[in-house]
């Protein structure tokens, strides 16, 4: 079954870490070189965030991710470098076109604190699967409720993608034009996108009765069936990050 | 007014949610499959607002972001959750209000949802992003601004103007007709002014 979760289970030390101890690093990533105010400070977490990605063996499925945010990058690049308001010094120039120092600079910073925000949520993101997080969430007293929101997006998602591809084949098969000048694309659009949309709504009514049927309302503490493993590395690596955070405060203070 | 936020959390309206993240998903790949200059991102959304509510809308916007954003690495969604609740507290409150009831009203809707996008948004693309939005059209406003010599701000939210408004309007349409497509069965589920009946 295609899923829209990246995630992926090698078995590395990664996985076995508790998701929250992943979202403390992401916290951690980001608020360090914030805090800290230096630009070289960027370079350190995104070579941290690379390493630990090596290190559980996923470096290579969290390429895409930041090839995603290239053009993002280069549009900043481009705007920054030559139309900011404090450009005063020629950096370059390509024909009539000139990058200027503060705008390069100011996007450089832009642009690794995106690649930071990347890789850090990528760490996150490839190892830790959608249902152990809400295990983990429900243990620590979220709602159930909410839980089950985040499951029922993974299980609704592939049946709407099935049907999405179904009614794509049939409306063409009726001559629908799907490719073409812009008109055509957006007169495409709701033939459809509407009767996916109509009938996932319909189907809501059977799947709320089919869940009241199924206790769904009970306000009784629920059981778990698995039991996470617990890993050595979790007080460790959350020791380590809280130490990171304190010190970069401490020393942006002093 | 606090009628406007009653809100009924039965297990339809749980289940309506999911169903809502999943019809943004797809609106923004069928964007994307047609190649339109628009995101199309918040369909779902703006029909969990107008069937269940602004606090509905609300929770349906910010969640759709913050699972996209922790599962399928795209964490740009997760800086714009709060625009997204913002969204669906709009379309939800305007909605419940009576703009979503004939087809000339809904463009109040719409203009509702797309500036409460531009409020949030504009102050969230300059911390982020210096004031850009990823858009093509809306990245070259910018530039024509900032070559201009006019300010970020102001720069900055002519590009999301110029992005969202006709993204939310398009959006509010496709919601009316679907809407309006949908059985009163099911409709009724969400109506938080209906009375039970009994016969006993």
């Amino acid at each position: 079954m295609n899923s829209i979760s990246l995630y992926i289970n090698k078995g590395s030390w990664l996985n076995r870490l508790h998701p929250y101890t992943k979202l403390l690093y992401i916290l951690t990533a980001i608020l360090v070189p914030l805090i800290g105010g230096k630009l070289w400070l960027f370079p350190v977490m995104i070579t941290a965030s690379l390493c630990i990605l090596a290190s559980g063996r996923i470096l290579g499925k969290a390429m895409p991710l930041v090839l995603f945010s290239f053009t993002l990058i280069l549009v900043i690049f481009l705007i920054q470098g030559l139309f900011n308001h404090d450009n005063r010094t020629v950096m370059f120039s390509i024909g009539v076109i000139t990058f200027y120092r503060e705008g390069v600079l100011f996007a450089v910073r832009i642009g690794c604190n995106i690649l930071n925000m990347l890789l850090s949520f990528g760490i996150f993101v490839l190892t830790t699967s959608p249902q152990e997080l809400v295990d983990e969430l429900e243990k620590s007293g979220f709602s159930p409720r909410f839980g089950y929101i985040i499951n029922s997006v993974f299980q609704i998602l592939p049946q709407m993608l099935a049907a999405r591809d179904v009614i794509a084949d049939a409306q063409r098969s009726r001559g629908m034009e799907t490719e073409g000048n812009m008109l055509v694309r957006i007169k495409a659009f709701l033939p459809l996108i509407s009767p996916v949309v109509m009938s996932s709504l319909i189907n809501t009514r059977e799947r709320a009765i089919a869940l009241e049927v199924r206790g769904f309302g009970r306000k009784q503490k629920k059981t778990w069936l698995y039991d996470r493993t617990k890993c050595k590395w979790d007080p460790v690596v959350r020791g380590i990050l809280v130490f990171l955070l304190v010190l970069v405060i401490v020393w942006r203070i002093w | 007014m606090g009628k406007i936020f009653k809100t009924k959390f039965t297990t339809a309206t749980i289940v309506l949610i999911p169903a809502c993240i999943g019809i943004n998903y797809l609106g923004k790949l069928f964007a994307s499959l047609l190649k339109l200059p628009l995101w199309l991102d918040c369909i779902g959304t703006c029909i969990g607002a107008c069937l269940g509510g602004p606090v509905i809308g609300a929770v349906c916007g910010a969640a759709n972001n913050l699972i996209y954003g922790l599962t399928t690495g795209d964490n740009i969604t997760l800086v714009y959750a709060f625009t997204s609740l913002c969204i669906g507290l709009a379309v939800g409150i305007l909605a419940r209000m009576g703009f979503m009831s004939t087809f000339p009203k809904s463009f109040v809707c719409a203009l509702g949802g797309g500036l409460a996008a531009v409020l949030v948004s504009t102050p969230l693309n300059i911390i982020f992003w210096g004031g850009t939005t990823g858009n093509v059209w809306g990245d070259a406003v910018f530039a024509a601004t900032q070559a201009g010599g006019m300010s970020v701000g102001i720069g900055s939210l002519l590009d999301e103007i110029v992005v969202d408004v006709p993204d939310k309007i398009i959006t509010i349409i496709i919601v009316y007709f679907i809407l309006r497509g949908l059985p009163r069965k099911l409709t009724a589920l969400y109506d938080v002014n209906a009375k039970t009946e009994r016969l006993d």
